[in-house]
């Protein structure tokens, strides 16, 4: 009798303990043991520093290519202008979801790659002499696209293009965009170098302003707005119903919109399993962090569904036009399959993984006005 | 005590309608399922005034931010009538161009709150029209400048362009919210609503004995209702199933439908066209209590539309400016600049009081404005104004800003 009602006693107080105790032991302090520390070291040493490195190296190329064609404008020297240009493209494709730090604070993205450009704004611009490239609203007057729309979109065949481009004015209009993407970067790459990474490994916490979640928030909005809207869905009409040819990435040359979407997707990759910046190697990224929750959440494998899912985008690009535009043209629904895979991703990286990781989505969809 | 005060209305509301008692004349009320009503088979649903004045707001705030825009050309639009007070044809819409109606004719002009109060109306139509010619004389000259403490210019919201003050502020979204309360709040809840509008004159007489206002197929009753019920629907496609196009114009529609879509209001766009639907089937049933109960739900409901968009901005901005983006922030403020403007047109239910002063309003503006503005706005500071504005209301400063 006694004995049962001690046992009763003591395991009332057993229960209330577990109790306790499972709720002081949910997921926040599971994922912080996870070392975020290690993480964020290979991000920074492995991976954003050396695509940084290896971006304003190009953009040194394209610098120089410039300046070689107008010194002596003609078809050779403009050949290696359009070849850097493409070079610098591809390598600016893996270091645009770092919007952190000095990239953030200058808007490095914003004046490097928006697009569709204003053709008639850059052809104001250029006829004025007058124009101030700091402002956001020669945001779309300026960047990659911008130069797309110089080296192969003023008209004509190339031996016209390249005379055109050899007026004072366009040339003139061509150095400061070019030179000004070196400067922008070389500011942010600087400061990386400098002091920055020290300061980004250093805020390995788990709050909404530590660097994790930050970086997680600007891969995951990279993703949903530069690569699956922006390269795909937009120039595929998925938003407005209509399709818009004319908005894929980089029109005017045309033949390179789906390799640089395909850079895009790798760098996706390469940082999401953790991949070291044009090496063999790998360290610990999202994927490693995902496997390391996984027991909690009923040991679904999100990180294995996210790179499957990964897999079956790039087979969708198969069938596709090197040419997007083209594509959008031609034979859309192509375009369409490959938006709506890109598209699981999405849920299974902003519902899954952010969950998972306890990590806040820390950006709404646009309001519209 | 919030609840329990419901709770008793909901008694009091539900022994009204179980009263069995109808007086001499009282038809049984026949709340249709759509906004529609008919007299000898032909509608006596219209509020073509409400949108055309929606329709010039639009065109205003549209107009606000084009560079070639002059002042006069802006006022016009505003008052839809020269600086002399001659006729005007400011609007692309060449019927908005032939309409006498205006927006500023109907700024804080609501029968309850402003016809005996017309120094404070007159400063309201001139706080509205300072703002325009504001954007043209400060905006408009420094539209290829940077804007920075102080200087008015262009800021980076993301990858968008905004036009702001020396403070921060972006005058045509001040405009464009601040009309949601002067123009169609109040018009709404102070006027069309008000007992005094509805039952003026010989209104209810005419009402009980079903004589229509001159050539027209409504009575003036009638009429009334349907005029407030313009400024909230009247650019919906189906003008009698508003709800299933919620978010279609530029102001009071689109915010509804906004705090709508927050979990923590989700019935208040159906609690609104309810009670908008009953009041009026109230009217034809000649029910003047069940139609004044109704103007009561919609007070209290469009005065949470307001009242929640107003902190949900205040919030958006502080945590803008928290994670270092001053362009979104200041988007955010300057929104929500309008929103706070409108809390001074919300009236609390069953009580012809303001929710909000016009020395609280003021006080507010206050705290947004002054030294360099939203350069100078700190967390705090959007915090407590957030915390005194929810004090009024049943749900908390969260719960807004989800």
């Amino acid at each position: 009798m006694n004995i049962s009602k001690y046992f009763f006693i003591i395991s009332i107080f057993f229960v209330g303990f577990i109790i306790a105790c499972d709720d002081g032991d949910e997921n926040p302090s599971e994922t912080a043991s996870f070392d975020r520390r290690e993480m964020l070291t290979n991000w920074a040493d492995n991976i954003i520093v050396p695509a940084f490195i290896n971006y304003r190296n190009y953009l040194q190329n394209l610098v120089e290519s410039k300046d070689a064609f107008i010194l002596r404008p003609n078809e050779s020297t403009y050949d290696s202008l359009t070849a850097a240009w493409l070079q610098a493209y591809k390598t600016w494709q893996h270091v645009s979801m770092f919007d952190i730090g000095k990239a953030e604070s200058i808007g490095l993205r914003n004046f490097t790659n928006i697009y569709p450009t204003d053709n008639a704004l850059i052809n104001e611009n250029i006829s004025s002499q007058v124009y101030n490239l700091e402002l956001p609203s020669n945001f779309d007057a300026q960047g990659f696209p911008a130069i797309d729309y110089l080296l192969f979109g003023i008209g004509g065949s190339k031996e016209q293009i390249i005379e055109q481009l050899s007026s004072d004015d366009h040339s003139q209009y061509l150095s400061d965009l070019i030179n000004r993407l070196y400067t922008l970067t070389d500011t942010v790459t600087e400061d990386w170098l400098n002091s920055y990474s020290e300061e980004f490994i250093n805020n390995d916490g788990s709050s909404a302003t530590a660097s994790v979640d930050k970086v997680v928030n600007d891969f995951l909005f990279y993703y949903e707005k530069y690569l699956r809207a922006g390269k795909v869905g937009i120039p595929a009409g998925v938003f407005s119903g209509n399709k818009i040819s004319s908005a894929v990435e980089a029109p005017y040359s045309g033949i390179h919109s789906k390799l640089l979407f395909l850079e895009g997707l790798e760098a996706v990759q390469n940082f999401f399993i953790g991949n070291h910046f044009e090496k063999g190697t790998r360290g610990i990224s999202l994927k490693d962090y995902l496997d390391f929750v996984r027991p909690q959440n009923n040991d679904a494998d999100i990180a294995m569904n996210i790179v499957d899912q990964w897999g079956s985008a790039i087979s969708k690009t198969q069938g596709i036009s090197d040419n997007l535009k083209e594509q959008v043209e031609t034979d859309n629904v192509k375009m369409l399959e490959l938006y709506d895979e890109l598209q699981i991703a999405v849920v299974l990286m902003k519902v899954d993984m952010m969950q998972a990781l306890n990590i806040q989505v820390d950006y709404v969809d646009a309001d519209g006005d | 005590m919030k609840p329990l005060i419901l709770l008793a209305f909901g008694l009091v509301f539900l022994a009204s309608c179980d009263d069995e008692m109808p007086r001499s004349e009282e038809i049984a009320i026949e709340n249709p399922t759509t906004y529609e009503f008919l007299r000898n088979n032909e509608s006596t649903v219209s509020f073509s005034g409400q949108t055309a004045r929606i329709n010039m707001g639009t065109e205003l705030i549209g107009a606000m931010m084009d560079f070639d825009k002059t002042t006069e050309s802006l006022l016009e639009m505003y008052a839809n009538q020269t600086a002399s007070g001659a006729d005007a044809n400011p609007y692309a819409d060449a019927s908005l161009n032939e309409s006498t109606k205006s927006v500023k004719s109907k700024v804080a002009a609501s029968s309850d709150f402003f016809s005996t109060n017309s120094a404070e109306s007159a400063r309201i139509k001139s706080d509205i029209g300072s703002w325009i010619v504001a954007q043209v004389e400060e905006v408009f000259p420094n539209k290829d400048v940077l804007a920075e403490s102080g200087r008015a210019g262009q800021i980076a919201d993301g990858s968008s362009v905004r036009y702001v003050s020396a403070k921060g502020l972006e005058y045509n979204q001040a405009v464009n919210k601040s009309l949601i309360g002067a123009l169609m709040v109040d018009q709404i809840l102070n006027n069309y609503l008000s007992i005094s509008v509805l039952d003026a004159g010989d209104n209810m007489a005419n009402n009980d004995a079903d004589i229509v206002a001159e050539g027209k197929s409504y009575t003036s009753m009638e009429h009334k209702w349907d005029e407030a019920y313009g400024y909230l629907f009247g650019l919906a496609r189906d003008e009698s199933n508003p709800l299933a196009t919620l978010g279609e114009d530029s102001f009071l529609n689109k915010y509804l439908s906004r705090v709508n879509d927050d979990s923590d209001f989700e019935n208040i766009a159906s609690d609104i066209f309810e009670a908008f639907k009953l009041g009026r089937a109230a009217i034809v049933a000649k029910d003047y209590q069940v139609r004044d109960q109704q103007a009561e739900i919609i007070r209290d409901r469009l005065a949470q539309v307001i009242a929640v968009r107003a902190i949900y901005y205040l919030q958006s901005g502080k945590n803008a400016i928290a994670s270092d983006d001053l362009g979104g922030a200041f988007h955010d403020l300057s929104e929500g600049f309008g929103f706070v403007y409108s809390l001074r047109f919300l009236r609390q239910a069953n009580s012809s009081n303001p929710y909000f002063t016009r020395e609280d309003v003021d006080g507010f503006v206050n705290m947004l404005t002054e030294g360099n503005g939203f350069w100078d706005i700190d967390a705090a500071t959007l915090d407590s104004m957030s915390d005194i504005i929810a004090d009024k209301f049943d749900f908390t400063v969260a719960q807004a800003a989800g």
